[in-house]
């Protein structure tokens, strides 16, 4: 006979957003319909057709990592992700012992962007001066070029040892990177590694930031960013007609997930229980799903599933809903798929009409959300929605952070590349009296 | 009862062979694609040496012509070997017989251990920057004007995932580890973690890289591990690794749904494990904890015990600390001198996200073939590799059981057993 399948608990969260950087401020400026959207400070990006974005603001280096040693091997994103770790960490009244580090994991969604501009600039400096790399120097000069902790931050992994070391994990690990899908994938697997029994406890999480002079260019270039220069606080706005991209974040959200009777046993507050993931791949185009929701759809109906929830079930969505003209319609459509007839009496929000689209970190900041809509009886807002789209004609909760009962709640992440993430949350009295 | 994985597929590209049958056969001659690297004037390069992909012509190796426009050197040659496994499961002849493959497609995964982004990708932006000179408003007007349109898709990590997804019309659950050497390795981990929670019935696996990169190879000796004579895994005189370009590629099944088709069974993958040191970036534990660590996990969760296990595909990178630690660890698991040891490195050069594939493909071939081919380059071992079972001269497999261990910085370990008792 199969042993009952052990369940995951959310045990602790941290955040570090556009909107402040602890779990805290965050919520409270969701709440507040507040925009952490601005005009970039981080650097002139006057030259840019976008100058427009939800960075981290008063993030202090030296307040996040006490050790000036690990502070030279951090980016600005695996810093964010420090924070928002330490705060889950602490929150989860738990950490890694000598006995129990072999049964602690670390999933995360990690950004793309790993080499610094400041490099960048130098090497060009150095090595380029008209454009042209100078191959030769190059060969006889590279050696002494880079220093050592350079050379590892610059590790895709860089920001996953920088945890490891931190908490003294000695178990399982894993670094993803599925663009916009990343964090939701890596809460996935995570609660999957605890299923197994393959650890007790994971520290999951996503952290990115693309807002720096290469990032913008990229996104420029591709014309998927809102340009929106006057009005930065609508930039975003999503299912609403006049959409015209999204606005980059950045940031970080990390979780402590447990087995369940584990976190029982020790009295833990529990949040809520990740019960389910959907993941799919749309097998369309780089860049979007398609009009029909096709590869979403599967997404939805497998986190369902493996949730053992029916779509009647679900009482709030945070969509991905990214203010681009073709995701919010795909996504849309496949809700009123997944949900038929149910399909608008269901709250749908997108918080990234506050803080933007925190890429690799957006699936998991999402998720921390979810636990705090249940927790808190609210589903946070969609914010700037004054010019219905015909087209996207669900309830996207537009009048205000609405008071609900949410016992099971869906959290959408769809990438470039097509990768797709559902993750359902459920309240833990749900979750007890499912148990009995 | 968790469903079996059975590899129904496979096919790789590398600096020695440009499939997997031509790699086999050059290490078993004994041969290495380690040169000179070609791709840039490397000539005056202190360290100038790769297993560079031999004759590389994007065209012939992918056959979308459209699609190279989107894509990169090391995203092309993933795909390349992608298509060279799926040719061989013969899966699409087979869903073919559907009248509506809807389902087939959304339960079959991709599974992908990808380099992440390059330093090269960033040289779009170097005349935007020379013609700026420091002056941020200039550097946006000019990169607007200058970089291709479709720059950013043209370096996005998850590129291998999402074409192999595209071109064959898969749909189901998907993963793109990027975690440096063992990303490969963690690929086949996950797609066995999917398929044994019934998510999905089949994937396609595959580790791809272009480590030799025109900018690593400088970098890489700043922090000591290349060599600039040679990787010599084991060797007294060992100084250092060999970066590589290569992909390798699995075809996965239960196996029940490889055996309802009557596919070839070529290999069983038994279980898995991924640990940390947790020791830093660049850090490796001279004791081999955490390899000990990882084979001990992985033989728990394929449910053999150590002496059921025919032979090891070591890391064998070539760095003094990885070599030594990784020998005590083998020491400390399995006993002194009582299981052969390899490695592939010395011949296809160290290719980073791709080498866990590659090189689970060559240990089935060892053990198909009973064969576990020497290591040219390990003329005296060394004495702090003493006790291990490896050797220039080829050996037998014990047993139809093999483990394959990859190594990746921030201390990561994985190993994973292989079997070709079917």
């Amino acid at each position: 006979m199969r042993a009952a399948p052990r369940r995951v608990a959310v045990t602790g969260i941290g955040m570090v957003t556009p909107l402040g950087n602890d779990v805290t401020s965050t919520w409270n400026a969701l709440l507040g319909g507040e925009s952490g959207v601005r005009e970039i400070a981080g650097f002139d990006a006057s030259g840019f057709p976008t100058r427009i974005a939800a960075e981290v603001r008063g993030l202090r280096a030296e307040e996040v990592v006490e050790d000036r040693k690990s502070l030279k091997y951090a980016t600005p994103f695996s810093l964010f992700a420090l924070a928002a770790a330490e705060e889950a960490v602490r929150d989860a009244g738990v950490r890694p012992t000598q006995k129990t580090a072999e049964r602690w994991g670390l999933v995360s969604g990690s950004g793309m962007m790993t080499q610094e501009f400041d490099f960048l600039q130098r090497f060009q400096r150095e090595f380029a001066a008209d454009g042209e790399i100078d191959v030769a120097r190059l060969g006889a000069e590279g050696e002494r070029f880079i220093s050592s902790p350079e050379f590892a931050r610059h590790r895709t992994v860089a920001g996953q040892a920088l945890l490891h070391k931190r908490y003294g994990i000695r178990g399982y690990s894993a670094n993803l990177h599925t663009a916009c899908a990343s964090g939701g994938q890596a809460l996935g697997l995570a609660m999957r590694v605890i299923r197994s029994g393959q650890a007790d406890y994971v520290l999951a999480g996503g952290y990115d930031t693309m807002i720096n002079p290469v990032g913008l260019a990229g996104f420029c270039l591709l014309g998927a960013i809102s340009t929106d220069n006057d009005r930065p606080a609508s930039a975003s706005r999503p299912f609403d007609l006049t959409r015209n991209g999204f606005v980059l974040g950045e940031g970080a959200g990390f979780m402590v997930l447990e087995d369940w009777q584990r976190a029982r046993d020790r009295e833990a507050k529990i949040y809520a229980e990740l019960a389910g993931e959907g993941n799919s791949l749309s097998s369309y185009r780089i860049t979007d799903s398609p009009p029909s929701g096709d590869g979403p759809i599967q997404a939805i109906c497998g986190a369902l599933a493996d949730a053992g929830e029916s779509a009647g079930a679900i009482d709030y969505v945070n969509a991905h809903g990214t203010s681009t003209p073709m995701n919010d319609l795909s996504e849309t459509n496949a809700i009123k798929a997944v949900f038929g007839d149910r399909a608008g009496d269901l709250a749908v929000s997108s918080t990234k009409s506050q803080m933007g689209h925190l890429i690799a970190a957006a699936g998991a900041v999402e998720g921390v959300i979810c636990a705090l809509a249940i927790e808190h009886s609210t589903a946070p807002m969609t914010t700037n929605l004054r010019t219905p789209d015909p087209e996207c004609d669900l309830d996207y909760v537009t009048e205000g952070c609405r008071t609900i009962q949410i016992d099971v709640a869906l959290s959408n992440s769809f990438g470039f590349g097509g990768s797709n993430s559902c993750l359902i949350f459920r309240s833990p009295q749900r979750a007890e009296s499912r148990g009995q | 009862m968790q469903d079996r994985v059975v590899i129904t597929g496979y096919g790789c590209l590398t600096a020695s062979g440009a499939d997997a049958a031509m790699t086999w056969e050059a290490i078993l001659a004994r041969e290495s694609g380690i040169r000179q690297a070609e791709t840039w004037d490397s000539s005056g390069w202190p360290y100038h040496l790769a297993g560079e992909i031999k004759d590389y012509n994007p065209r012939e190796l992918v056959a979308d012509r459209k699609l190279l426009k989107f894509i990169t050197r090391q995203d092309v040659i993933g795909l390349n070997a992608v298509t060279q496994a799926v040719a061989h499961s013969k899966i699409i002849e087979h869903r073919d017989g559907f009248a509506d493959p809807s389902s087939f497609n959304d339960r079959t995964g991709v599974f992908v251990g990808s380099p992440a982004t390059k330093y090269r990708s960033q040289h779009d932006y170097l005349s935007s920057l020379s013609k700026a000179a420091g002056d941020p408003r200039e550097f946006g007007i000019r990169a607007m004007e200058d970089v291709h349109p479709m720059w950013l898709l043209r370096a996005l990590p998850n590129n291998v995932l999402a074409y192999a997804g595209i071109q064959y019309g898969f749909k189901g659950a998907n993963a793109n580890v990027t975690a440096h050497g063992i990303s490969g390795s963690q690929a086949i981990a996950e797609a066995c973690r999917y398929l044994r929670d019934g998510a999905i019935d089949r994937a396609i696996v595959v580790g791809y890289d272009s480590a030799s990169e025109l900018e690593a190879l400088p970098y890489y000796a700043s922090v000591g591990l290349l060599s600039s004579r040679g990787l010599k895994p084991f060797d007294r005189s060992r100084d250092g690794t060999v970066l590589g370009e290569g992909a390798g590629a699995l075809f996965l099944e239960t196996r029940d749904e490889a055996e309802r088709r009557s596919a070839t069974i070529y290999g069983e993958v038994l279980g898995s494990s991924v640990v940390s040191e947790a020791e830093g970036v660049l850090s490796v534990r001279e004791d081999g904890a955490g390899v000990s660590q990882a084979i001990r996990s992985a033989l728990e969760d394929s449910e053999k015990s150590s002496d059921e296990i025919g032979m090891i595909s070591a890391h064998a990178n070539g760095t003094r600390v990885s070599d030594a630690s990784e020998a005590r660890a083998f020491i400390d698991v399995f006993g002194a001198s009582s299981i052969p040891v390899t490695g592939f490195k010395w011949s296809l050069g160290h290719t980073i996200a791709a080498s866990g594939v590659i090189e689970s493909i060559l240990t089935l071939r060892c053990l198909a073939d009973g064969r576990v081919p020497g290591i040219p380059t390990l003329e005296e071992l060394s004495p702090d590799c003493e006790g291990i079972r490896a050797s220039a001269v080829e050996q037998k497999p014990k047993s139809s059981v093999g483990i394959v261990v990859s190594r990746a910085f921030a201390g990561l370990n994985s190993c994973i057993v292989l079997s070709t008792n079917g």
